[in-house]
């Protein structure tokens, strides 16, 4: 019983870490406040509707993904995002349209009404005693794989070090030889992409609706602020205590009041610790 | 006063002959939007001054809302029912102004935080609705029972609906004209000024959103009595979100700009929604495009429209009357900082500065870039935190205190970059100034405060050679930048501080100008015996006001003496020549 409390636990966190990722990116390094991140979870999570209601085989998923998500994400970028680097509380309010604007679209293509879709993995896997969907427990180790690529990527590469000193000062940034549309692009849409896949490995566990991003972007926010902005290490903490409580609450309470603990957490960070655990400028 | 009455009666005219002309089943839809349009105009009072944006008000609006259904349910007498409204109001008040000053408390640019905290509140709400059958009803919600008094929603209750938007607009039109708007607005405009002028910025915001709030539980409890039945989607996130498109697409910097907004939005989509499936997809758009290109709204559109029929003349400047005298602080003394240790991240800023200044006089901090000058200054006012040692002024420990409280314990500051309030004439920039330190809660809600003007700041402007005194009407942005000096050191030396703190106030300034920023910085000094510190490059200055030179270099004291000890010293010439880095 405690192994599966354990691997759900392990399930909340690096799901709820793989959706904040990309709000991590778009927020912490760009400074634009995406408030159509939920968006593009759930545009991800229509991708295997997409595919079935096609007739296409499951190897399909993968590319329609990241290429509706990634082509809804340039074409944002390139028409509004990018007037408004430097424009925090603008970028708030324009990306508000946009989400409305994503929801309606998408109900409009597919309807209000649940959808739902089965995992390409059926089956479960014994592990510490317990039956778990193998699924999920791929997803898991994926998730826990691509962070610590991630991570020694960031180690070496120095795109961060360019994008910290684009949105410092970017006509100097220009001026050192930075191609500051291409970057910025480029991580815009490299963000939305892992929300997108965020809500593709999600699809099969939820029901996919075009209302459902909201509580993705809540919860990525509440991760951001108690982890801090800035570094992988917050994102990973901030996303562990926000899926921890979350979870632990809704199993031994209810929902209602895993949310609330959350909530209440975010807003004693904010006033106590407004930088977050981690707040690191790397 | 004519400029608040007249758009008042015409709004009431127009919306008293509505159920005459149209009918009371068009006068009971127009209800339903007018009752968002109030709920959208104290959105528009709180992001259009203030600039913060609150994602979640239908949280007070359902909330208000609910108590009402449950209240008229229970019939407990029209007495009962207003008082528990009272309280009720109260009660949202109290939680949004505390809510709004903790988060807004630790930082200035939490808007986006904020906007997000609210938007999970009422997400949250509307699922406490939705399963806390016995109190909401669930998801089927409340109904049965009859409006507020007793009256028919399609035909008496409309009246109350027109007196209560009428009331709000009224109150709004007249906030507009009071010194708590200038206030309010400049919290947008400069909010790290507004806080050296001593004024608690997140307490400013958490008012300003207990206000809308109230106004938004005010409008909650119309609705329930108007449309007899109340469900979670009355408390969530759709009305929500459809509140601020009404607000950004009507107008959010005018008083009426919501109530057009709702009222235009609410029946162009009673009309299309069902014949055009793309409506909403259109209000998103719009909306986007409001953001982007027109923020000011539909009201600024007709306001234009209305201005080139009709343009307004600048009012004679009023006649002033003598301001108040400034609140007594009774510290004193001379300015100590102990082993001050300042780091930010891995870079260490100060590193174990000591020094004592003489308890009057005008002290220079000098030194390479680089060398903690501002950073030193900034850890007197609280903009930044030490992280080791000890400040003290007079007897009393300033370090570690908000910004905000700079001004109450004796300090005033002018920044390096001239830092005024951008978006607002020199006279309005003045008047803010003479509130700091010198208002009390009373008396930003009298009009009378904007006339305020003290001897000194009389005899500053009246000085033959300071600029500003034809510029008073003139918006701040186009002022050439040695006027904005001026202006800032004015509104500085406005709260009379007992230590004044100028970072390079003559930068930008031709000779002429610079002779005469340093003469008054001397007659300040001299008229108030207090202790001025002065940030200079030019040496020539440094030599002509200095009665102590600070000589900084890579974070510490390098040295602290007369002019002439200091252009001796061998450590310091080294420094300044180049030969030691």
């Amino acid at each position: 019983m405690s192994s599966v409390l354990f691997l759900n636990l392990a399930w909340q966190i690096s799901t709820l870490a793989l959706v904040a990722l990309g709000l991590a990116i778009v927020f912490g390094k760009l400074r634009i406040m995406n408030m159509a991140h939920g968006e593009f979870v759930m545009i991800g999570a229509y991708a295997p509707v997409i595919t079935s209601s096609l007739g296409l085989s499951g190897w399909w998923q993968l590319p329609v993904c990241l290429l509706s998500v990634g082509l809804v994400a340039f074409v944002l970028e390139r028409a509004i995002i990018r007037h408004l680097y430097g424009r925090m509380f603008d970028s708030l309010l324009a990306t508000w349209g946009i989400a409305i604007l994503l929801r309606e679209t998408v109900e409009l293509i597919f309807g209000r009404g649940y959808q739902s879709v089965s995992p390409p993995i059926g089956g479960t896997l014994r592990l510490f005693g317990a039956d778990y969907p193998a699924y999920r427990i791929a997803v898991i180790v994926g998730i826990v794989l691509g962070f610590a690529a991630l991570y020694w990527w960031s180690t070496r590469s120095r795109v961060a070090v360019r994008i910290k000193a684009m949105v410092g000062n970017p006509e100097l940034a220009e001026a050192v030889g930075i191609d500051t549309a291409r970057l910025s692009a480029g991580a815009f849409v490299f963000g939305c992409c892992t929300a997108g896949l965020a809500g593709l490995v999600l699809a099969p566990t939820i029901r996919i609706e075009p209302m459902m991003g909201l509580d993705y972007l809540i919860r990525s926010f509440f991760a951001l602020v108690v982890g801090g902005l800035g570094s992988l290490e917050g994102l990973g903490i901030g996303a562990g205590i926000i899926a921890g409580t979350q979870s632990v609450l809704g199993a031994v309470a209810n929902q209602t009041y895993g949310y609330l603990a959350v909530l209440t957490l975010s807003i004693l960070f904010l006033w106590v610790k407004p930088d977050g655990i981690r707040s690191s400028s790397r | 006063m004519a400029s608040v009455l007249l758009p008042v009666s015409l709004l009431l005219a127009a919306l008293l002959l509505i159920p005459e002309l149209f009918g009371d089943f068009t006068a009971y839809q127009i209800g339903l939007y007018l009752i968002y349009g109030i709920a959208a105009q104290g959105i528009g009072f709180l992001w259009g001054k203030t600039g913060v944006l609150p994602l979640g008000q239908a949280l007070f609006f359902g909330f208000a809302a609910y108590v009402t259904a449950i209240t008229l349910r229970a019939e407990t007498g029209l007495i009962t029912e207003l008082a528990l409204a009272v309280a009720v109001l109260v009660a949202i008040a109290v939680f949004a102004c505390a809510l709004a000053a903790l988060i807004f408390r630790g930082r200035n640019d939490s808007g986006p935080y904020f906007s997000l905290i609210t938007l999970a509140l009422v997400m949250i709400a509307e699922q406490i609705a939705g399963t806390a059958t016995t109190l909401t009803g669930g998801f089927n919600g409340l109904s049965g029972f009859d409006s507020l008094g007793k009256l028919d929603p399609f035909a008496g209750f409309y009246y109350v609906i027109v007196g209560v938007t009428v009331a709000v607009s009224l109150l709004l039109f007249v906030l507009n004209r009071l010194p708590v708007n200038l206030i309010a607005r400049a919290v947008a405009d400069n909010e790290p000024r507004l806080q050296l002028l001593g004024f608690p910025t997140h307490i400013i915001k958490g008012a300003a959103f207990a206000f809308s709030a109230v106004i938004a539980a005010l409008a909650g409890g119309l609705f329930a009595s108007h449309q007899g039945i109340v469900t979670p989607t009355s408390m969530g996130f759709g009305l929500s979100a459809e509140l601020v498109i009404l607000t950004a697409v009507g107008g959010r910097y005018h008083v009426l700009g919501p109530l057009i907004g709702a009222v235009l939005v609410g029946w162009a989509s009673a009309e299309l929604r069902d014949s055009f499936p793309y409506w909403e997809l259109l209000m998103a758009v719009a909306f986007i495009l409001v953001v982007l290109k027109a923020p000011g709204g539909i009201a600024e559109l007709l306001e234009a429209g209305y201005r080139r029929v009709r343009a307004t003349k600048p009012g004679a400047p009023s006649k002033v009357i003598a301001a108040p005298p400034t609140k007594a602080v009774d510290a004193a003394g001379p300015l100590r900082f102990d082993d001050v240790h300042l780091q930010i991240g891995v870079v260490r800023i100060l590193n174990g500065v000591s020094f004592q200044t003489p308890a009057t006089g005008i002290v220079s901090i000098i030194g390479p870039n680089g060398a903690g000058k501002t950073s030193t200054l900034n850890t007197i006012t609280g903009n930044l935190r030490i992280t080791g040692g000890r400040i003290t002024f007079g007897r009393r420990k300033i370090d570690s205190r908000p910004p905000y409280k700079a001004l109450h314990s004796g300090i005033g500051r002018k920044l390096q970059v001239p830092s005024v309030f951008f978006s607002m004439s020199v006279s309005e920039n003045l008047a803010i100034a003479m509130m700091a330190n010198r208002s009390r809660l009373l008396d930003l809600l009298r009009p009378s405060t904007y006339r305020w003007r003290s001897r000194s700041l009389s005899d500053l402007l009246d000085h033959p050679s300071v600029p500003l005194k034809e510029e008073l009407v003139e918006p701040v942005d186009h002022l050439p930048q040695g006027h904005r000096q001026f202006l800032e050191y004015a509104m500085t030396i406005a709260a009379e501080p007992q230590v004044l703190l100028l970072d390079e106030p003559c930068a930008g300034l031709s000779p002429d100008e610079t002779a005469l920023m340093t003469d008054l910085v001397r007659h300040y000094q001299a008229e108030t015996g207090g202790l001025v510190i002065v940030i200079e490059h030019d040496m020539s200055i440094v030599e002509a006001i200095s009665d102590k030179v600070l000589v900084m270099h890579l974070g510490q004291v390098l040295a602290f003496d007369t002019f002439e000890q200091v252009r001796r010293n061998p450590e310091v010439q080294a420094v300044y020549a180049g030969g030691t880095k």
